[in-house]
């Protein structure tokens, strides 16, 4: 049996009929057509789906889709464009944070999450702040890095 | 997975009546971070998942006219573990909800989640055996609390009843002169626990301990507590002796499994060690000016 569904997907309502088992993962990529979020493990461990979910981070391989009915979701695509880069996105291009990418959309969001509620985090909030997102290229360092720039770049106001 | 039937009442008493129409095939959805793998992964067919989180009231903190905190069943673990209050009053069920996961997880899972699930290696099923709280459950036929520890029956399996649904856990007024500890051993930091430990002391003005509670969570099919640490160490200062006696009953008590984690002599042997690590530290936490608030 199919519901109807609709919730406002980076700043656009999304509307479509699914089925109840449809995860929120699904609904986004193939659905929507948003490919930035990822299917890694689906089990909530890797952090490869994360997505905000009105502001709060969190892993969409483990939502139904019927459960954001009416919620506020960010992808990587609702941070900013190649043209517009939010200040977490420039910050991560800068560093040089990205190797092979794919883990890097749940590590913007994760990182988007972590700047709303703590402006200036040091070094152990950072890295607790991404321990739910699993990077196998770069042992981390550089994302740390990134993400100490992402908040010198969003308290300097630049875009 | 199997497609289902999803519902999202938005009344306690909606949700009991959409359960009991179909007891054997219906879950509740709360966080999701357990059951969307059980869907997954389980054997068992559901037909009906019943999401709780329409329900309004059911996610909060509130303070009771006794000082007591009254905390909702979807509670998610990030809101328990930056309270303030909690922080404050109730520090270990604060840090073992620190450890569940990593953030997009305890954006999610909730307190009633974590206890409903049964591990007897829940985090937080640990300090609230620790603290004494209640579970205050609904159903049908009306409503009933029963202590924390009196939860589980094995792995995986609570005495609620068919259909019955917990809506909050409540905590009793925090002690004076009193401190609580979490203690955890993992693999790595986002496994489970291997085994975990949660102590809570008050003291008599001299110093001495008033009352003690101690529970243990993987040392057993279900989180247990251990009474003979609140009988041992009453009116001591919690002294090498005292705590010795204690680790005895605690490794005479204990009834661990062996697993791809840890052998069973292994268990065993550190819940001794756990359990007077946690007495110690609350007890040191206790006895400062300061009290609590370190």
């Amino acid at each position: 049996m199919k519901h109807p569904l609709s919730l406002n997907l980076n700043g656009d309502m999304a509307e479509n009929l699914v089925e109840a088992r449809t995860s929120l993962l699904t609904f986004i990529r193939e659905s929507a057509g948003l490919t930035g979020t990822k299917r890694g493990c689906e089990e909530g461990e890797c952090g490869g789906c994360a997505v905000l979910l009105d502001g709060r981070l969190v892993d969409s391989c483990l939502i139904l889709a019927l459960e954001a009915q009416g919620k506020t979701v960010t992808t990587v695509e609702g941070l900013g464009d190649p043209h517009h880069l939010s200040p977490v996105q420039s910050a991560f291009a800068e560093s040089g944070a990205s190797q092979c990418g794919f883990c890097i959309p749940g590590m913007l969001l994760a990182t988007t999450a972590l700047l709303d509620r703590e402006p200036d985090p040091d070094e152990a909030s950072i890295r607790e702040a991404i321990s739910g997102n699993l990077c196998r290229c770069t042992g981390y360092t550089r994302i740390v890095k990134a993400i100490q720039l992402a908040a010198k770049l969003k308290h300097d106001g630049q875009n | 997975m199997q497609d289902f039937a999803y519902h999202a009442p938005p009344t306690v008493a909606e949700a009991i009546a959409l359960f009991a129409a179909d007891p054997e095939g219906s879950r509740y959805l709360a966080g999701g971070t357990d059951l969307f793998l059980a869907l997954e992964h389980g054997s068992s067919a559901v037909r009906s998942v019943i999401d709780l989180k329409a329900i309004p009231g059911l996610d909060g903190i509130a303070v009771q006219p006794d000082g007591g905190h009254r905390l909702g069943a979807l509670l998610p673990m990030d809101d328990l573990m930056r309270d303030r209050a909690i922080r404050t009053n109730y520090r270990a069920l604060a840090e073992s909800a620190e450890v569940v996961g990593g953030p997009p997880i305890r954006n999610r899972a909730t307190l009633g989640g974590n206890l409903c699930n049964a591990s007897p290696a829940a985090d937080t099923a640990v300090p609230l055996v620790a603290f004494m709280a209640m579970a205050v459950l609904s159903s049908a036929s009306g409503g009933r609390a029963i202590p924390v520890v009196r939860l589980w029956e094995a792995p995986g399996r609570t005495v609620l009843r068919p259909g019955e649904l917990m809506t909050a856990i409540e905590l009793p007024p925090p002690l004076p002169a009193s401190a609580s500890t979490f203690e955890r051993l993992t693999r790595s930091a986002m496994d489970i626990a291997l085994l975990s430990a949660s102590a809570v002391i008050s003291l008599n003005d001299d110093g001495t301990c008033r009352l003690v509670t101690l529970a243990l969570g993987a040392v057993a099919p279900t989180v247990i507590s251990i009474p003979e640490a609140g009988e041992v160490l009453r009116d001591t200062n919690c002294d090498d002796a005292a705590l010795a006696r204690v680790v005895k009953a605690v490794i005479e008590t204990v009834r661990p499994i062996d697993d791809i984690r840890a052998s069973a002599e292994y268990r065993r042997e550190m819940a001794g060690v756990l359990a007077k690590r946690a007495l110690a530290r609350a007890y040191a936490i206790a006895i400062e000016p300061a009290g609590i608030t370190r």
